[in-house]
């Protein structure tokens, strides 16, 4: 099953799959547009320090071919084979990026997807499309990152330069890092690592064991867990994350505890409230109340500032730690009825409306009937005006002048109905316009006919063209209560809706079909049916026993086919 | 016990504060000061520290607009921690308005953040059809909005056409506001004798917007059915 990945999830390969020989796809694309999909191999700095990690077109293999380029095939638009067991050890990071060749911009893309392929089957799939980007040149897909063990990431972040830029972000010189970071985080909204107030970080804030304490992330580090004057912190062992100063943007991300963090930063803390002494400064959003600095891009996303404890926590912040004269738990108010919750409680905006009902959009028109999604079709009565029959009381949504009036069966149908059970309750929609139709959310599936005929159950019809004749008709066989079965049989050209409960089974007519009579839905009409009592028995043994008794046998040419819902009426 | 065949179905971190766990379920990550609104009935798992108030004092008096009166359907949930809610298996949309603003019909809100504008609109005309004490809930501002339908639903541009959009009022889910709303009936003199088309209400929409329409005609309120 592949597990469908958000922007900013995270996973160990090892909850993936068991395998370390991977298969990666990608597929991005656009009108117009080409893409170079590569994978930087990064070091433990972030940087490309070893040229022969690039993989991309240039350059389709590693040296021990841990990382091959595979190129296009199964509906991907690039493919990697990655051997995790084989990268060496100074590869810390694979990330896979996307960057437009020639002109465009990365909102133009269709809906795309990074995917990991673990033994023939897809593991993790991370899906986005263009409405989640904007003039962005070039994206970062997802990394494969080793924290301990190796992990994936669903980054998706555009990045504004090209490749070009990409390369010289991964590896430029450190005299080039100021810019070369600035268009990510700007681009990207990504960790804040300035504290808001500029300048200098409240000392407070950072580790005093921090390297440097100039650098600008400490935020990064446990608010509360490094008092300001622990004088135990100088034998802290220095975390990953300990802010390196050569680190552009995104190292942080991987080294947060492999929860989901998110992409658009979080207005701030959610914390259990610090201890007064402890200066607000870098979390300056107000927390509580309204929607606070949903577009502070300072709001530190990734710091985990009260570690779960079910070891996400990064290690010098853990409670336990000796030496920790605070522990960080004992911060919470006295009381805290719920510490465990790392309150990292991402509240920033997502898509908007208008990117979230997208995918529910209409589909385009140009047939006469148009199935919008499994469970609602639509219909285009047009210029031709031909009404439509349907159900009544199916019409969910019409636009256009459109005429509903009743369909009687007249005398005769009337009497057929009653007697037999296959009685439709119909009414005609005339006019112009588009009428959308479902029912109680029954799957529906519409069947053209062109002169053939196919049997239904009444009580599946949803909705046909007016042009189609209809009959009831009639099963013979033994065994039956009432002595007969009977169906409605549409016969002549157009188009018919019938609705199944659940996912049915479309199964070929072979000599050997068979179907539950209360299960069945339609079936083409140049099968024969033959009722099939292979009864034993314990037929009469008790009532309510198997039930099986009335089967339903299936002859004809190959091409026939019966329908079966899921579903016994 | 091995859990590898459920390991998959444990809800992911959350990266949002509304989310969908499979689209029937929506997680929301709760934290103290940012309550909730959300269906009295509709929890069904939470992880921490929530606490829920049914019928709360800001309801009650949005209530006393109720068209029925019998009570608000809606409590409020506060707390630090993971919150699970779901409709009897409707599918979810989470929404997140950025001083948007929607009507939704009332048995189709989940829940949404408690700080947003919200009142309860009275459908014009269409209340004292629909027998299910049609009420709608106009909601607005920054924040996020969990809504169900009955299937996957469908969004239809009003401003498309210079037609009007007719919707079946047993299956809207939502609209944005700026519609222009009508009710429609489509009586005929058959109709009296039994012979309806079967739809006779209808709600008409003009004006430039969309419309949220679910594949289904239940609109019955499942979690108050409950009772």
């Amino acid at each position: 099953m592949a597990r469908e990945f958000q922007r900013g999830h995270k996973a160990k390969i090892s909850d993936l799959t068991a395998g370390t020989d991977l298969y990666v796809g990608v597929q991005i694309a656009g009108p117009g547009l080409t893409f170079d999909i590569s994978c930087f191999g990064l070091d433990a700095n972030e940087r490309l320090s070893d040229d022969r990690y690039f993989i991309f077109f240039n350059q389709p293999k590693s040296p021990e071919e841990s990382i091959q380029q595979l190129g296009a095939q199964a509906g991907d638009t690039e493919s990697f084979r990655v051997t995790l067991d084989s990268i060496p050890a100074h590869i810390q990071k694979l990330s896979f990026t996307a960057a437009l060749d020639g002109a465009g911009q990365v909102s133009q893309i269709g809906p795309g997807y990074i995917r990991i392929v673990a033994g023939g089957e897809e593991v993790a799939r991370y899906s986005f499309n263009g409405s989640e980007f904007s003039t962005e040149r070039a994206v970062m897909l997802g990394d494969f990152y080793l924290k301990d063990v190796w992990r994936f990431a669903a980054v998706g972040q555009g990045f504004d330069g090209g490749l070009e830029a990409l390369l010289k972000n991964f590896g430029g010189e450190v005299a080039e890092e100021a810019e070369a970071a600035a268009p990510p985080a700007a681009a990207q909204a990504a960790p804040g690592f300035a504290p808001p107030a500029g300048g200098a970080p409240a000392p407070s804030f950072g580790a005093p064991a921090a390297p440097a304490p100039q650098q600008p992330a400490p935020d990064f580090g446990p608010p509360q867990g490094a008092p300001p004057a622990a004088p135990q912190a100088p034998q802290q062992p220095v975390a990953p994350q300990a802010p390196q100063p050569q680190q552009p943007t995104a190292p942080q991300v991987h080294n947060a505890p492999t929860i989901a963090a998110p992409m658009a930063p979080p207005p701030g803390p959610v914390a259990p409230p610090g201890p007064p002494g402890q200066p607000q400064a870098p979390y300056g959003q107000p927390a509580p109340g309204g929607f606070p600095g949903q577009q502070a891009p300072q709001a530190p996303p990734y710091g985990q500032p009260a570690p779960a404890p079910g070891g996400y926590g990064a290690p010098q912040m853990q409670p336990g730690q000796p030496g920790q004269p605070q522990a960080p738990y004992g911060q919470q108010p006295p009381g805290a009825p719920y510490p465990g919750q790392a309150p990292a409680v991402p509240q920033g905006g997502g898509p908007g409306l208008g990117a979230v009902l997208e995918k529910y959009k209409e589909a385009p028109t140009g047939q006469r009937w148009t199935p919008q999604n499994p469970k609602l079709v639509r219909v285009d009565l047009g210029v031709d005006g031909q009404p439509v029959l349907a159900k009544q009381g199916s019409m969910v949504l019409y636009q256009g002048k459109v005429d509903f009036s009743y369909k009687g069966a007249g005398f005769r149908g009337r009497l057929t109905g009653n007697a037999t059970g296959q009685e439709m309750q119909l009414m005609r929609c005339a006019g112009q316009g588009q009428v959308f139709f479902a029912e109680n959310s029954a799957h529906l599936h519409p069947i053209e006919l062109q002169g053939d005929a196919i049997c239904v159950s009444a009580e599946s019809v949803l909705a046909f063209d007016e042009s189609l004749q209809h009959e009831v008709r009639r099963i013979e066989g033994h065994g039956i209560p009432g002595g007969a079965l009977f169906t409605m049989q549409f016969q002549g050209t157009g188009t018919i809706i019938v609705k199944t409960q659940g996912t049915p089974v479309v199964l070929p007519v072979t000599p050997t079909t068979f179907a539950d009579a209360n299960a069945i839905v339609a079936w083409s009409a140049a099968s024969q049916v033959i009722i099939s009592s292979q009864v034993s028995v314990r037929r009469h043994a008790y009532p309510g026993h198997s039930g099986e008794t009335v089967n339903l046998q299936f002859r004809g040419a190959p091409g026939n086919f019966i329908v079966v819902q899921p579903y016994e009426v | 016990m091995n859990q590898q065949q459920m390991s998959g179905y444990a809800p992911t971190p959350p990266a949002a504060r509304m989310e969908n766990h499979g689209n029937a379920m929506v997680k929301i990550a709760m934290q103290s000061g940012q309550d909730v609104f959300a269906r009295t009935g509709s929890m069904v798992a939470y992880e921490g520290f929530v606490q829920y108030e049914p019928n709360p004092p800001a309801v009650r008096q949005m209530a006393s607009q109720w068209l029925t009166g019998e009570g608000a359907p809606l409590m409020k949930c506060s707390g630090d921690g993971l919150l699970f809610l779901a409709d009897y298996g409707a599918d979810v949309v989470c929404i997140n308005l950025n001083g948007e603003s929607l009507s939704v019909n009332g048995t189709n809100i989940l829940a949404f953040d408690a700080h947003l504008q919200w009142g309860v609109q009275r459908v014009k005309g269409m209340a004292k059809f629909a027998g299910q004490g049609l009420f709608n809930v106009g909601i607005s501002g920054t924040g996020w909005v969990a809504l169900t339908s009955r299937g996957t639903p469908i969004v239809v541009d009003c401003g498309r056409g210079e037609d009007e959009t007719y919707v079946d009022p047993d299956a809207l889910v939502a609209w944005s506001t700026n519609l222009k709303m009508k009710g429609k009936r489509s009586f005929k003199a058959s109709s009296m004798i039994g012979r309806g088309s079967g739809e006779a209400y209808q709600l008409g929409f003009s004006g430039q917007g969309f419309v949220v329409v679910q594949p289904s005609e239940d609109s019955t309120d499942r979690l108050r059915a409950r009772g």
